[in-house]
């Protein structure tokens, strides 16, 4: 937490040093003699979050308030710990690629990629860091797509390519097929166990994963883009309703300890990975028919209403905060 | 603010305050609409980096530098617009009063983002100077006269600075609908002109063009935009990707021939991607035949009515070179010299601009661009995202260029379900990815009416006029 001033205040630092990514930035900005962005915008803990493609923050406290916006282009972005990774815009001539940045969005290491990005997650720790790209088709709701799903330790410098490598355990028995597609990565406390969803043969499961070990096992059917409770008990994820893709998805909690399932107040189709904002609260992100991009928020018991928390802004994710 | 709720707050407001004016003797009316912003902020140069879109106050001032940004988009109004005027609310706050109530101007850009614009990145205040605001006072109504500035339909921006270093503070759009900005437009004064010119149109009628990309699958979207068509007149033009999944003879005859089929006579078809899917994309030149040019390159010419040239392009660079240098490109520059038409639209598949999400804009197809640009061409059509969209007049560069630029349109709603946004493009005007629908283009002597028509049961629309060059 200590380092949210100075994160701040190193923004502009951040900026030219990012110029490298940041394709268009400030073409119509006046001279650069005013001040630096010293304030903070409103004080204590902040989310992260993408406007219209610009990484951003806002206050946890007063999300609608002002916004501080770099120069910093993702497609999709998340943080863990002093971890920030994006996933940088496909361009005519430019593919994607991974970019891990440190807290003051300063470049550590960037991983070219193929595809186009689609999901994107840090572990709390911020060691992990995992990503699904759509490598042909474009959307979950179809049949004909496929993924991949890769995961780095920014620790050892691992680079796990695609999930498909490891080895599956599928209703209790070894599983291969070509068919195979990982998606939607959330990872636990310990930074080896990790939940995703495995789609083949037509269903889509939840498998937990063992980085170490190199395996994934199917726990249950229907459970797209899990994203674990900070506290380490819950899983929300989206739901396809009459378990059929192409009618949408449902908001919905699985309690881990009991198999129970809550579906969550939200009633319009989200095909996002959920973000838990604190253990209750759920952020997720919908668009509007003219392409603007709003994080709204909903209790993870199933009671209350959907808010609007930041307008125009999508991939929230809370800064510095562990659990993510 | 939900951006959504707030355009329908909007319309409900327009609507609710179309007034009608009568005079003694009838013969003179007026009728005033009231718009509210459909975006406002601010920026300041002491947080270059801050945004405050969502604020319920508009700063401007000199010490720090504030700037305030605000668009209006003005619809449904008929006739000579008679006065326009801009009214500002200063805050109900201790410091909102100033001995200077700043300069208005208008701005070309129309595009720029109510939740992304910061100092750094401000859109640049670059239009005439259409008034200055003396002393305001607290929680108080002021008046500037654009008239001169808001000339019909469409989207206007307004930057307002100041040069005095006690600023002022005014209520943006946030802050309700009873203090909001307002650009109220009024039509009809005066003792004459009869009803507002009709909107049909004029006799012996001007050539239509009329269609979209990404049209026939096994889903109801096409039977949706096909049942549009059978009452548009004109000329149908398609955007490529024409059945799915792969092109084949068997696909078009059971998918496109009892939807868009219906028309086939007149219909001039670009071939897409998917088109291209089975190979030399034999079963979309078997279906259309002589119509869809030579098989072997797609791309071919025709003229509509006196003034209009209509290019159809081959996109499909794997199978048809697009480059410089190309066969392609050459022909499609000698066309153009060729051509002693005004007006000019061109078609093809893959965009070379595009917000869509899941296709990026596409650079094979720059040399087209070029080249249309070079001959000062109007309009060009695409598809290849399954949604709607409409860019402002722009250069090759995507920069806007009210004098040369051409105006790029993605008309992928032909039926294929839809496909997200991603990043809102620069001189992105107008966006839609929930609705089929077709794109009407009414072929003036020296300009062109575009309209959206949308599937029936849905309202987006989006229709404007701009002139040839």
């Amino acid at each position: 937490m200590t380092s949210l001033r100075a994160r701040l205040v190193v923004i502009s630092l951040a900026t030219v040093l990012l110029a490298g990514i940041a394709l268009t930035y400030a073409v119509l900005a006046p001279a650069a003699d005013a001040p630096a962005s010293t304030a903070l915008a409103g004080a204590g803990p902040r989310v992260q979050v993408l406007t219209n493609g610009l990484l951003s923050t806002v206050s946890r406290a007063d999300p609608g308030g002002p916004r501080e916006v770099t120069a910093v282009r993702c497609d999709r972005a998340h943080t863990g710990a002093a971890t920030v990774a994006c996933l940088t815009p496909v361009g005519a001539l430019t593919a994607t690629s991974l970019v891990v940045m440190d807290a003051a969005l300063r470049p550590l290491k960037e991983i070219p990629l193929t595809g186009f990005p689609n999901r994107l997650r840090v572990s709390a720790s911020g060691r992990m860091i995992a990503w699904t790209l759509f490598i042909d088709g474009h959307s979950y709701a179809t049949n004909g797509f496929s993924t991949q799903t890769g995961i780095l330790d920014t620790r050892t410098g691992r680079i796990v390519r695609s999930l498909e490598d490891f080895t599956i355990t599928r209703d209790g028995r070894p599983y291969r097929n070509a068919d195979v597609n990982f998606w939607g990565v959330t990872f636990a406390g310990d930074d080896n166990r990790f939940y995703a969803t495995l789609s083949t043969g037509g269903r889509r499961s939840l498998v937990e994963g063992d980085m170490a070990a190199g395996t994934v096992r199917t726990l249950r059917d229907n459970v797209e883009c899990p994203s674990l409770s900070p506290d380490g008990t819950r899983i929300a994820y989206k739901s396809a309703i009459g378990a059929d893709p192409a009618k949408g998805w449902r908001l919905t909690v699985l309690h881990l300890g009991s198999g129970r399932t809550v579906p969550l107040a939200e009633t319009r189709s989200v095909d996002d990975q959920p973000a838990w904002l604190d253990d209750q609260t759920i952020a997720y992100g919908l668009q509007t028919g003219d392409g603007t991009n709003n994080t709204w928020t909903v209790p993870a018991d199933g009671g209350g209403a959907p808010t609007l928390l930041i307008p125009g802004a999508n991939s929230p994710a809370v800064i510095g905060r562990d659990g993510a | 603010m939900l951006r959504r709720t707030s355009f329908m707050t909007v319309a409900v407001g327009v609507t609710a305050l179309f007034v009608t004016m009568s005079l003694p003797g009838g013969v003179a009316s007026a009728a005033t609409a009231t718009f509210a912003p459909v975006a406002d902020t601010y920026v300041d140069n002491s947080t270059t980096g801050t945004n405050f879109g969502t604020s319920g106050q508009l700063g401007v001032d000199n010490s720090p530098v504030k700037r305030m940004f605000l668009r209006f988009t003005v619809s449904g109004v008929s006739g000579a617009i008679s006065s326009v005027k801009l009214r500002v609310h200063t805050d109900d706050v201790s410091g909102s009063e100033s001995g200077s109530g700043g300069v208005f101007r208008g701005m070309s850009s129309t595009t720029w983002s109510e939740t992304a614009t910061t100092w750094n990145n401000q859109p640049s205040i670059d239009g005439a100077t259409l008034g200055t605001l003396g002393s305001v006072a607290r929680n108080q109504w002021y008046e500037v006269d654009v008239t001169s500035y808001v000339t019909g339909n469409g989207a206007y921006s307004f930057g307002v600075t100041s040069t005095s270093t006690n600023g002022a503070d005014y209520d943006s759009r946030e802050s309700g609908s009873g203090t909001a900005p307002q650009l109220v437009v009024t039509t009809g004064t005066g003792p004459s002109p009869s009803p507002s010119p009709s909107p049909s149109p004029p006799p012996g009628g001007d050539p239509v063009l009329v269609g979209a990309g990404d049209i026939a699958t096994s889903g109801s979207g096409d039977t949706a935009t096909a049942a549009l068509l059978d009452s548009i007149p004109g000329t149908v033009f398609t955007l490529g990707d024409n059945v799915y999944d792969n092109g084949t003879a068997s696909e078009f005859n059971t998918y496109y021939n009892p939807t868009w089929g219906r028309h086939k006579a007149r219909t001039r078809p670009v071939p897409g991607n998917h088109d291209y899917n089975t190979s030399g994309a034999t079963g979309y030149y078997g279906y259309f035949g002589a119509s869809a040019g030579d098989p072997t390159k797609g791309y071919y010419s025709y003229d509509l009515g006196a003034n209009w040239h209509v290019i159809v392009l081959n996109s499909n660079c794997s199978a048809v070179p697009c480059g410089t240098t190309s066969a392609q490109t050459t022909w499609l520059r000698a066309d153009l010299a060729a051509s002693t038409r005004p007006c000019t639209v061109a078609m093809w598949h893959h965009p070379r601009y595009t917000s869509g999400a899941n296709h990026a804009p596409n650079s094979s197809v720059a040399p087209f661009v070029q080249a249309l640009y070079d001959a000062n061409a109007d309009l060009i059509l695409t598809g290849h995202n399954h949604q709607y969209e409409r860019f402002a007049p722009i250069n090759p560069a995507n920069q806007l260029d009210n004098t040369r630029g051409i105006r790029h349109f993605v008309v992928g709603s032909g039926g294929a379900s839809h496909y997200g946004f991603g990043t809102i493009l620069a001189n992105s005007e107008a966006r839609n990815s929930d609705t089929y629908g077709v794109l009407k283009l009414t072929l003036h002597a020296n300009a062109y009416t575009w309209q959206f028509v949308p599937e029936s049961g849905r309202t987006y629309s989006d229709s404007g006029t701009t002139n040839c060059h």
